[in-house]
């Protein structure tokens, strides 16, 4: 209901139906990021975070890798970003998935409505292709050596 | 000189608002408010939509509550068609409602508060965060996030969706329960308890040295809101709304959806988008209550479940009539928590609760109905007139925060004057003055999303506008 706010879900639910039958991957659909998700983020072998950005061009895509945000940052509770649920794994199960990495997409109008803007819907296409891209390196990827 | 202090916005609630501190010319407080300042237009944007559209169009209000607003307005519609839901459909719902008042209430106690309750109002802000308890007591983080998860995941089960489930329609639920999902949810029921009652004995064991500020946390007489049964026992989906006074005399009983509007009314204030809810009978602001944990401990006689009379009947020690202190708001959301784990098995245990008939049907049968419910911060009231073809005609919205914003101010005012003084602020004594909102656990619009960091400014200005003082975080 808030125009691009809506596209993380939106991809999410496509990255859903694409890897439906792909053993391995496990895809959480959420309008926010709550902190009991620090399980599902400790317990994954890689993570990729999906949302979108007022901080970037709209329509812009930024697939980088992200760090658990050292501790200590002010930060909010009621929901958490990427770096604080990496953290809060860290904190409390000792565990975080290797390489995680978090792609954004810049919202162009997060007003009320169902629709996304022109820049978000242009770029639709690009982002299932980097997700579709992302997921599968990360299932060819070798398992973490237990030892370390 | 007359000076301000604006704590904007307030952290660690859901939603945003923001808290002024007026000071007189010897520095001293005078007055203060707490203002909400997101406007949603929700009631206004229904209008022409088919009411059947209604429960799931209300549940994007909020991202922490739908399920509430989900009830409410589902039971708003079967007001308007005029039918009673299946037995199971009901059973459902009310663990459905139980679920989603567990994981609220973790939210609330373990994320939210917690960091105030456990590392001290005086710790450093920094540290004074979820991932602070995590260092300081994990098994309090887990269980947090357990109990989160406990509720969330009954929540998926039954409505597919976590968030925004769309399970609930008007006339019952869309899917029954499955054998396979019955058996799942009682798995996870020894965890729950287990989480819950570490949490009370946590919460027990330092709620002693909390002492002042459980003497200045909207502490005062009122009067107190909250649904009952007819045997006095606790109840959150059914039965209807009892009103009591300072004293805990029942001033009205059995208040039903139908009677809101004859006996509830809505102020005003021109610092708050809020409204400012009150008994009609008793005028406002003589008529403003609290609702929530403590108002409907407040109220009955018993919860219903062992466990949970057991905690009842200790809590009800703390004061010999209705215990006015806000701050133990946060034993009585744990009691309550404790109550819904029990709940839920109870409910699971009924020999009809994977029958199949689950949903009734029917058109307009009356062209106005009103729905009422406990969400876990408080009563809430929904109400729609439509016009022959159902469209939505008029909508009205009473939410909790509404109930208890008078309260709400109240005690802010109350913590002001005992926490600042001289005209001077420690980050201390804004933690404080922001816990006091905390311990009601408003709600004021979550779905809107916060985007980035919500930093706290606290500023102080003198009569003439000028910026005399500034505290950021």
């Amino acid at each position: 209901m808030r125009g691009d706010d809506g596209v993380g879900l939106w991809l999410a639910e496509w990255a859903e139906q694409r890897f439906a039958d792909q053993l391995g991957v496990r895809v959480i659909a959420d309008h926010q990021w709550t902190p009991e998700l620090a399980e599902d983020v400790a317990r994954a072998q890689s993570v990729l975070f999906i949302d979108c950005s007022l901080d970037t061009a709209p329509g812009s895509l930024h697939l980088k890798p992200v760090e658990p945000a050292a501790p200590g940052q002010g930060i909010n509770t009621h929901h958490q970003n990427a770096a604080e649920l990496l953290a809060l794994a860290n904190e409390l199960y000792h565990s975080l998935p290797s390489n995680p990495q978090l792609l954004t997409i810049g919202a162009g109008s997060i007003e009320f409505g169902e629709a996304f803007s022109a820049a978000v819907s242009a770029a639709l296409p690009e982002a299932c292709r980097l997700i579709e891209e992302t997921i599968l390196q990360m299932l060819s990827a070798p398992p973490p050596d237990p030892a370390n | 000189m007359t000076q301000t202090i604006t704590i904007d916005p307030v952290t660690r609630l859901e939603g945003h608002g923001k808290i002024t501190i007026m000071l007189d010319s010897q520095g001293q407080v005078e007055d203060a408010h707490f203002h909400v300042t997101q406007v949603r237009g929700f009631e206004k944007f229904s209008e022409g939509r088919p009411f059947y559209e209604m429960p799931s169009l209300m549940a994007r209000i909020c991202g922490i509550c739908p399920v509430s607003h989900l009830l409410a307005s589902a039971k708003a519609c079967e007001a308007i068609m005029a039918v009673r839901i299946p037995h199971t459909a009901a059973q459902l719902r009310r663990m459905l409602n139980m679920a989603q008042m567990v994981q609220s209430h973790a939210l609330s106690f373990f994320h939210l508060s917690s960091p105030d309750l456990l590392l001290g109002m005086e710790s450093d802000p920094v540290k004074r965060n979820i991932f602070g308890v995590a260092a300081a007591r994990p098994d309090l983080g887990l269980a947090g996030i357990g109990l989160r998860r406990f509720g969330q995941h009954i929540i998926e089960l039954l409505g597919t969706k976590r968030i925004h489930t769309g399970w609930v329609v008007p006339g019952g639920v869309t899917e029954a329960l499955s054998a396979a999902h019955r058996d799942e949810i009682l798995a996870m029921l020894p965890e729950a308890y287990a989480n819950v009652k570490l949490a009370l004995t946590a919460y027990k064991q330092i709620a002693d040295s909390f002492s002042q500020e459980i003497e200045v946390f909207a502490n005062f007489p009122s009067n107190y809101l909250g649904l009952i049964n007819e045997d006095e026992s606790i109840e959150f989906t059914d039965g209807a709304l009892r009103l009591i006074d300072p004293t805990g005399a029942i001033i009205e009983d059995g208040m039903t959806a139908s009677r809101f509007t004859e006996v509830i009314g809505e102020a005003v204030e021109n610092y708050s988008y809020t409204k400012f809810v009150y008994y009609k009978p008793l005028g406002y602001p003589q008529g403003s209550y609290r609702v929530g944990p403590l108002p409907r401990l407040n109220i009955v006689k018993s919860m219903g479940t062992p466990q949970a009379d057991k905690e009842l009947a200790e809590f009800k020690q703390l004061a010999k009539g209705p215990i006015e202190s806000s701050f133990h708001y946060h034993h009585a959301r744990l009691v309550e928590a404790l109550y819904g784990v029990e709940n839920i098995e109870r409910i699971l245990t009924d020999p009809l609760i994977l029958d199949k008939h689950v949903r009734a049907t029917a058109g307009v049968n009356r062209l106005e109905g009103g729905g009422q419910i406990e969400a876990p911060r408080g009563t809430l009231n929904h109400h729609y007139k439509v016009d022959e073809n159902g469209k939505i005609t008029w909508a009205n919205l009473v939410v909790a925060t509404g109930h208890n914003n008078n309260a709400m101010n109240r005690g802010v005012l109350q913590s002001a004057r005992a926490y600042v003084k001289d005209g001077k602020f420690t980050p201390g004594a804004l933690n404080r003055v922001e816990a006091v909102i905390r311990a009601f656990d408003p709600c004021l619009s979550c779905s809107t999303h916060a985007f980035g960091q919500m930093p706290l400014v606290m500023t102080m200005v003198n009569a003439d506008g000028e910026v005399v003082d500034q505290l950021i975080r």
